[in-house]
C-alpha cells in the first residue's frame, strides 16, 4: 500500500506574519519556514496505518513548494516518512486554490497512491477548499475529519466528526482522507530517524514533468487579492478585583444592562 | 457570471440562520448583479424546508428529496450543486462555512473551475465585479478577494457575518431532476448526533457562554455554563484545553483547531485566552472574562474582566439575569 501524506510548508506559526504591500503575498524572508504543524497530524495518520498494515506499506510525503525549501521536509523524513516529492516551479507563484490544486493533482497522478492524506487545516491563508477539490481532480472519494481509520480488504473505514457529532464511513481505495487532530499527536522524530532522514531521497518535480492542460500561477488564478488591512483594534476594557460573589455577579449584570445585553 | 445559487444544507429539514442570512445577503448582490436568486435544498425534509425558504426574497427553490443524499458522503450533494448551477447558469454559490460546507465547496472548485472566496464576511459589487471581505490567519489580516476569470464562482460564508430579513416575493418551488449517471463511493454506514435537538448551534448563537481550563471538570458546564446560557439565550462553548481533557465533545470547541464564533455577547468562564482561543472568538461584539487570575491574557481583549470565582460568581449572575427577564415579561 503506497500512502502520500501532503504538507504544506508555512512561516512559523509563532512569528508574527506580514503581507508584502507590493506582491500581496506573504513575507518568507527572514522567518523560518516549517511544516505546518497541523500536517504532522496527517503523517502521524499515515505512520500509524503504515504500521499496521506492515508488509511494503511506504508513506511518502508531497509538498508544492519553492525548491530551496526542500530541507524543512527532513522533519517528515525524520518522524517516519520513507521518501519525499517535491513540486517547485516558479510558474506556480500566486496560484489560488483551484490552480493550486490543479497543478498538485497533476503530481499526484505522477507519483501514485492507494490512500492520500491531506492536512485538514492550515496555519496561514486558509480555505478549507483544497482537499475536496484535490479529490474532484483526481476522481477519489474524499473522506474528511477522520479520527480514525482502518484499511481493511481493498477499502477505507473511517469515524469521521461531523458538525453535529460523528459519523462511520467506507469507502473503496484509492481515496483523500482529512485528519481530525483527535486522531493523534505526532510523534518526535527519533535520534535513528534524524540520521537516517540524511539519507532518504527527495525528489523534485517541475511543471515540464506533467503536462498541464490549462495555466496555473497567477495567469491560472479565479481570485485576486485587491486589499488587506488589519481588523479594527479591540482595545482593553476594565479588569476589576470583587471581594465576593454577589459583588462579582452585580459588577457583570450592571456592565450587561448598560450594553443592552440583558 | 450574474446569478447567486445558495447551498441550504440542513439535516432532515431542520436548518441553521445562516441559511436564512445567504437567502437575504443573496437577494441583495443578485439585484447589483441583475440577475436571479435561488436556492437548493436535496435530501430527506427538503420540501419542509423549501416552505419556509418561501419566506425569503428568492425567484426559485430547487428541491429533490433523494433519500441518497443522507446514505453517501456529499457525492449526491456536490452532484445537486453541480446540475442546479449549471441550469441557473453563470453565478455565485453561497455555501455555509461548516465543516460539510467547505468540503461541498472544495469539490465545486474543480467542478466547475471556479474560484473561492473561504468565510465570507461581507460582499462589495462594483460593475459587475464581486469582491468579497475575509479575516485570514485567525483575524490577524481582514483580506479583499475579487472572484474573475470563470463563470462560476463560490464563496463560503461565515455564520452570523449576515442579517437576516425574511420577505415573501412569491418564490416558486421547483424539482430538479437527480443528476444522471452518477456512482457514489463514500457510504455513510451510521450517523451521531452528539448536540441534543434544540440546543443551538454554537456558531449562530447570539451568546456564547464558554468554559476552559479553570471549571476544573466536566460537571460544572452543565451545573453552572448550561443555566446561565440558558437564561440568556445562548449556546455553551469550550477552550481547547476543555475539550482535550475529555469534559465537553469536540463540536464545542473554539478556537483556531475548533469553531469559530461572533456573538455578541462572549462569557468566558475559566478561560486563559490563549491565542488559539483568541482568535475563535475575538470579533465577538462584547466580551465579558471571569476568571481567578488577573493576570490572565484575556484580560487583554476582553471588555469586562471579572477577577473573581467563577463558581460563586455564575449562579448569582444567572439568578440576577433570570429575574430580570420575568420583571421584563410581567
Amino acid at each position: 500500500m503506497k500512502i502520500v501524506v501532503t504538507v504544506k510548508l508555512v512561516p512559523d506559526p509563532n512569528s508574527e506574519k506580514k503581507i508584502d504591500p507590493n506582491t500581496k503575498r506573504l513575507v518568507r524572508t527572514g522567518v523560518e519556514t516549517v511544516l505546518n504543524p497541523y500536517d504532522e497530524y496527517a503523517l502521524e495518520a499515515a505512520l500509524q496505518l503504515k504500521e499496521r498494515a506492515g508488509g511494503d506499506a511506504t508513506v511518502t510525503v508531497f509538498t508544492m513548494g519553492p525548491e530551496a525549501l526542500k530541507e524543512t521536509l527532513r522533519k517528515a523524513l525524520a518522524m517516519g516518512a520513507d521518501e519525499a516529492v517535491m513540486l517547485a516551479d516558479a510558474a506556480l507563484e500566486g496560484s489560488d486554490v483551484s490552480a493550486t490544486s490543479y497543478a498538485m493533482a497533476q503530481a499526484l497522478k505522477k507519483t501514485g497512491f492507494d490512500l492520500l492524506i491531506v492536512g485538514g487545516l492550515t496555519d496561514d491563508g486558509s480555505t478549507g477548499a483544497v482537499p475536496g477539490a484535490l479529490a474532484e481532480y483526481l476522481g477519489v472519494p474524499c473522506i474528511t475529519n477522520a479520527r480514525k481509520a482502518e484499511v481493511t480488504g481493498g477499502a477505507l473505514q473511517v469515524e469521521r466528526e461531523t458538525d453535529s457529532g460523528y459519523q462511520t464511513v467506507r469507502g473503496p481505495l484509492p481515496a483523500l482522507l482529512t485528519t481530525a487532530l483527535t486522531f493523534g499527536e505526532p510523534r518526535y522524530a527519533s535520534l535513528k530517524g534524524i540520521m537516517g532522514a540524511k539519507k532518504k531521497p527527495i525528489a523534485i518535480l517541475t511543471l515540464s514533468d506533467l503536462g498541464l492542460d490549462r495555466p496555473v500561477g497567477t495567469d491560472g488564478s479565479k481570485t485576486q487579492l485587491v486589499n488587506f488591512a488589519p481588523p479594527p483594534v479591540r482595545g482593553k476594557g476594565k479588569t476589576i478585583e470583587v471581594a465576593d460573589a454577589t459583588a462579582g455577579a452585580h459588577a457583570i449584570f450592571d456592565f450587561l444592562k448598560e450594553k443592552k445585553l440583558v | 457570471m450574474n446569478n447567486v445559487l445558495v447551498y441550504a444544507e440542513h439535516r432532515g429539514g431542520q436548518t441553521r440562520k445562516v441559511t436564512f442570512e445567504m437567502a437575504t445577503e443573496a437577494r441583495r448582490i443578485a439585484d447589483a448583479l441583475g440577475g436571479k436568486a435561488l436556492a437548493l435544498v436535496v435530501g430527506a425534509g427538503s420540501a419542509q424546508l423549501a416552505e419556509q425558504l418561501k419566506n425569503y426574497p428568492l425567484d426559485t427553490i430547487y428541491v429533490n428529496d433523494d433519500a441518497d443524499v443522507d446514505k453517501f458522503l456529499l457525492d449526491p450533494v456536490v452532484d445537486y450543486v453541480e446540475a442546479a448551477a449549471k441550469a441557473a447558469g453563470p453565478s455565485l454559490i453561497l455555501i455555509p462555512n461548516t465543516l460539510a460546507g467547505r468540503d461541498v465547496a472544495g469539490r465545486l472548485v474543480a467542478r466547475l473551475g471556479a474560484g473561492i472566496g473561504a468565510d465570507v464576511t461581507d460582499f462589495h459589487i462594483e460593475n459587475g465585479v464581486v469582491t468579497c471581505v475575509s479575516p485570514k490567519m485567525g483575524g490577524a489580516l481582514i483580506t479583499t478577494c475579487a472572484l474573475k476569470n470563470a463563470d462560476y464562482a463560490i464563496a463560503t460564508i461565515r455564520p452570523n457575518a449576515f442579517s437576516v430579513a425574511p420577505s415573501a416575493t412569491g418564490a416558486q418551488v421547483q424539482p430538479i431532476e437527480k443528476p444522471a449517471g452518477k456512482t457514489y463511493s463514500a457510504v455513510i454506514e451510521s450517523d451521531v448526533d452528539e448536540e441534543s435537538s434544540g440546543e443551538m448551534a454554537l456558531e449562530e448563537a447570539a451568546v456564547v457562554v464558554a468554559g476552559g481550563r479553570g471549571l476544573g471538570g466536566p460537571e460544572p458546564f452543565d451545573t453552572l455554563l448550561k443555566p446561565l446560557a440558558h437564561a440568556l439565550g445562548g449556546a455553551v462553548g469550550a477552550s481547547r484545553a476543555a475539550a482535550d481533557a475529555g469534559w465537553v465533545s469536540y463540536s464545542l470547541q473554539i478556537g483556531q483547531t475548533g469553531k469559530t464564533v461572533t456573538p455578541s455577547l462572549y462569557v468566558a468562564v475559566g478561560i486563559s485566552g490563549a491565542i488559539q482561543h483568541k482568535v475563535g472568538m475575538r470579533a465577538s461584539g462584547t466580551i465579558v472574562a471571569i476568571n481567578k487570575d488577573g493576570a490572565a491574557p484575556i484580560a487583554e481583549f476582553s471588555d469586562l474582566m471579572v477577577v473573581g470565582d467563577a463558581f460563586s460568581i455564575v449562579p448569582e449572575l444567572t439568578k440576577l439575569v433570570e429575574s430580570a427577564k420575568k420583571e421584563a415579561v410581567s
